[in-house]
């Protein structure tokens, strides 16, 4: 994408969120936490959301208040998918491949205790040793298999 | 009521970033998966940093969490083997999809249709994974 903000301002006001969720509520920054916690809820049929959904939904937010002021979303297909397959056939393919590698990715970050955020970023500030394993995990694993797909598409 | 909305605001601060910074993009993932690009190796390595004296620094300076009264405390997990099994599955759909939880919640928002369909599926993970633990017909699991 066009104006992306530099990544050495990036970087540290993720951290400061990591921060910010130690200071407020003594909590561990990560997004699968919170997509849990609506989950869990929402499967009780409650909306007493804890601070954890909460965060997840204001990640929805802060994504529609960048288009709003934006004027569009930041994104432009959706990645190799939509470069490789087109036509309804294709339409089929990416929807099967996005909700097979959705499950993936939800499952596993609850399996390892935590996904980019939860692990990546609050476990690994900590030098949690689970942390840096299953983040060293992902990262070589995600490294792998988009290699993999580049050597197929 | 305080929780909701301290949590909402940070969750805001994030996911503009995370769109900001072009992680809601898969093309951009994708980019930096297969070396074409640094951007989020420094992003990520400078968050982390930040993050690692920003909660040490609050350890000193701060004995209990302003919102929820908690004392702060620092800890850490040994690793045990769903580290890694569940790193390598999360690893897999990333690596494929180029997406994970917090830019899926940012697509969201930015309405990129294609997100409403990796959001089912990592809803779909998550609660697979509190069906099979129990977490869903007992009290709340933590984590």
């Amino acid at each position: 994408m066009d104006d992306q903000l530099a990544w050495y301002v990036a970087g540290p006001v993720l951290g400061l969120c990591v921060v910010a969720c130690r200071a407020l509520f003594n909590g561990r920054l990560g997004v699968t936490g919170g997509f849990s916690e609506l989950v869990t809820q929402l499967g009780r049929g409650s909306l007493r959301f804890d601070w954890r959904g909460w965060f997840a939904l204001g990640i929805i937010g802060g994504g529609l208040l960048f288009a709003l002021v934006r004027g569009g979303a930041g994104v432009d297909g959706y990645g190799w998918l939509t470069d490789t397959f087109d036509g309804s056939g294709g339409a089929f393919a990416i929807a099967a491949i996005l909700l097979i590698s959705g499950v993936a990715v939800g499952y596993g970050a609850k399996t390892a205790g935590g996904c980019t955020s939860g692990n990546g970023l609050t476990g690994s500030s900590l030098l949690s040793p689970a942390s840096l394993v299953a983040t060293a995990t992902f990262f070589a694993t995600a490294i792998v298999v988009a290699f993999a797909v580049e050597a197929v598409v | 009521m305080r929780a909701a909305v301290a949590g909402a605001l940070v969750g805001v601060v994030f996911g503009v970033v995370m769109s900001w910074s072009g992680m809601a993009d898969p093309a951009v993932i994708r980019e930096a998966l297969l070396f074409q690009d640094a951007y989020l190796y420094g992003m990520f390595a400078s968050a982390v940093l930040t993050a690692a004296i920003g909660v040490r620094v609050l350890a000193r300076v701060q004995r209990r969490a302003v919102v929820t009264r908690e004392p702060i405390t620092l800890t850490t997990d040994q690793p045990e083997r769903r580290h890694v099994t569940g790193a390598l599955l999360f690893g897999a759909g990333w690596g494929v999809a180029n997406v994970c939880p917090g830019p899926v919640a940012a697509q969201l928002g930015q309405g990129v249709a294609w997100s409403l369909i990796t959001a089912v599926g990592v809803v779909a993970g998550v609660w697979l994974y509190l069906r099979r633990s129990g977490a869903l017909e007992t009290e709340p699991a933590a984590g």
